[in-house]
């Protein structure tokens, strides 16, 4: 292959302001003409997709729910043909907007362990992202899905949180469930603050946690005004101060 | 003295003989409408192994999941029923149409040597595979063969440097003839509406059902004819009741 993918992953506790930050940053990649950027949601709300007014047909859970009952039928299924099916399938899910495409995970419903479904799925993803330039993930608190449902390796696992206690310690359990439990394979590991309403927190944050900071984003009434009236992000303008501090975050991650 | 059925290793796997007379009259019928294309033999350009091409780059879509999208493969051990390297296109040429979006038919004949009972199923796996191996510069292709659907796409870029069918022809034919078993590869596409595209899918609906049919035989230890849902087939199709009653001979049933 030619150019390398970038996968970024982003994870945090619910109400941190993870997927508007997801949205800002996939504002700031689907900006960028001469790439092409794969978006995942891979959090069972399927935030994102709604943040970007982007709307879905179907979720990878769809097509694995339909893989499943037909394996429960009984009918025959040819390892490669499957392979095959689920590549036309996965990319018939992919909602596109100019540069960009949006694949939403979605919710397991069936019962039972399908782990060859999960892997094949996985694998189907895995191919598919090796298209893109950039590949991000919008995930959820538990980073082990992540790896169970979308891939093994990402190169920037990004902690999402505001400046709370409860929001640290769940970065910190993230970092504790990648690095020393080795839940997701990753290059690097950063945190991104949203929310900070007193500079002096960050300074103190800084000093006690032990994860890099990427950069932090003030509370910000513009997001709130873009997630209250439900407005697309990739409207948000580009002069705005989380845009820009968002576009200096992914210039430091060399994207 | 009569030829024992399962001594498969002795008959000519023409599991679509029928189809191919069928396949005739249906070209025949649209002759005044179409175009016959010698295969390109220029080699284009790989992908390089990144074949996606969103909506942003895409200049057309043939048999997108929004329209009528048929693609089987046949192969035959005659060599009168397979001219090497001649495309029939009924209908349009890619980009050659206002359209973004056209249906899609595509029939793949391949006149083939030395099949049997114990090489057919790979082979006609290896013959599948070739479609995907297509790495070509701007030109993306996901199918699907339980749905008989094929979709591609052509990048602006490719059409802008003169991608067409007599392209894509030209480059499946290389990736076929490169199987030793496979002398002679020709073409049908269709473009032209959904009611021809469609009409091509039910007169091929059969080579479906029959390598189903194949794939069942060949990847179930056991299976029982009586309640199978392809033994319509099976019953139809001689040479496939043959493959049956050896396989079974083989294992003892």
């Amino acid at each position: 292959m030619d150019k390398k993918t970038k996968t970024i992953a982003l994870c945090g506790k619910g109400g941190v302001g993870k997927t508007s930050v997801s949205a800002l940053m996939i504002k700031n990649l689907a900006g960028r003409k001469d790439m092409k950027i794969l978006a995942i949601d891979a959090d069972p709300a399927v935030g994102l997709c709604t943040a970007l007014g982007i709307g879905i047909k179907k979720t990878v859970d769809d097509i694995r729910n339909d893989l499943i009952s037909t394996i429960k039928k009984g009918e025959s299924q040819d390892k490669t043909a499957t392979l095959n099916m689920l590549d036309y399938e996965l990319f018939d899910a992919l909602t596109q907007h100019n540069n960009l495409a949006l694949l939403a995970i979605g919710r397991p419903e069936s019962e039972g362990c399908f782990c060859r479904v999960n892997a094949l799925l996985k694998d189907i993803i895995q191919d598919l992202a090796g298209n893109f330039d950039v590949v991000l993930i919008d995930g959820e608190a538990g980073v082990e899905q992540i790896n169970r449902r979308v891939m093994k390796t990402v190169d920037h696992l990004i902690a999402i949180s505001d400046t709370s206690a409860k929001g640290m310690n769940v970065a910190r359990t993230i970092k504790h469930l990648a690095f020393d439990n080795q839940a997701v394979n990753y290059k690097n590991m950063g945190m991104i603050l949203n929310r900070v309403r007193d500079q002096q927190e960050v300074k103190i944050i800084r000093e006690h946690i032990p994860i890099d900071l990427l950069g932090w984003l003030p509370e910000d009434d513009l997001i709130r005004e873009f997630d209250f009236h439900s407005r697309s992000f990739l409207d948000f303008p580009d002069a705005a101060t989380a845009h820009r501090t968002v576009d200096s975050i992914i210039r430091n991650l060399q994207i | 003295m009569p030829r024992n059925v399962c001594d498969i290793n002795e008959l000519r796997m023409d599991l679509f003989e029928n189809t191919f007379d069928v396949l005739k009259d249906y070209a025949e019928k649209r002759s005044a409408a179409a175009a016959i294309f010698s295969a390109d033999a220029n080699d284009w350009p790989s992908g390089a192994g990144r074949n996606v091409v969103l909506s942003d780059d895409m200049a057309v879509e043939l048999g997108s999941p929004q329209t009528a999208s048929t693609s089987v493969l046949l192969w035959t051990e005659n060599p009168g029923r397979v001219r090497d390297g001649r495309i029939t296109l009924i209908g349009p040429d890619i980009g050659t149409s206002a359209d973004r979006s056209l249906p899609f038919g595509k029939v793949v004949l391949v006149c083939v040597s030395g099949f049997n009972e114990d090489n057919i199923y790979e082979r006609y796996k290896e013959m599948e595979a070739v479609r995907y191996a297509m790495d070509l510069k701007g030109y993306m292709m996901r199918a699907a063969s339980q749905y008989q659907r094929e979709w591609s796409r052509i990048s602006r870029e490719a059409l802008q440097n003169g991608f067409s069918f007599t392209v894509l022809g030209g480059a499946l034919r290389n990736g076929y003839l490169k199987k030793d078993y496979i002398h002679a590869v020709e073409f049908l596409f269709v473009t032209s509406d959904i009611a021809d595209v469609n009409e091509l899918g039910d007169i091929t609906r059969k080579v479906s059902r029959t390598i189903n049919a194949m794939d069942k035989m060949f990847s179930e230890m056991k299976s029982d004819c009586d309640e199978c849902e392809y033994n319509d087939v099976c019953d139809e199709v001689s040479d496939l009741k043959k493959m049956r009653n050896a396989r079974n001979k083989k294992r003892g049933e």
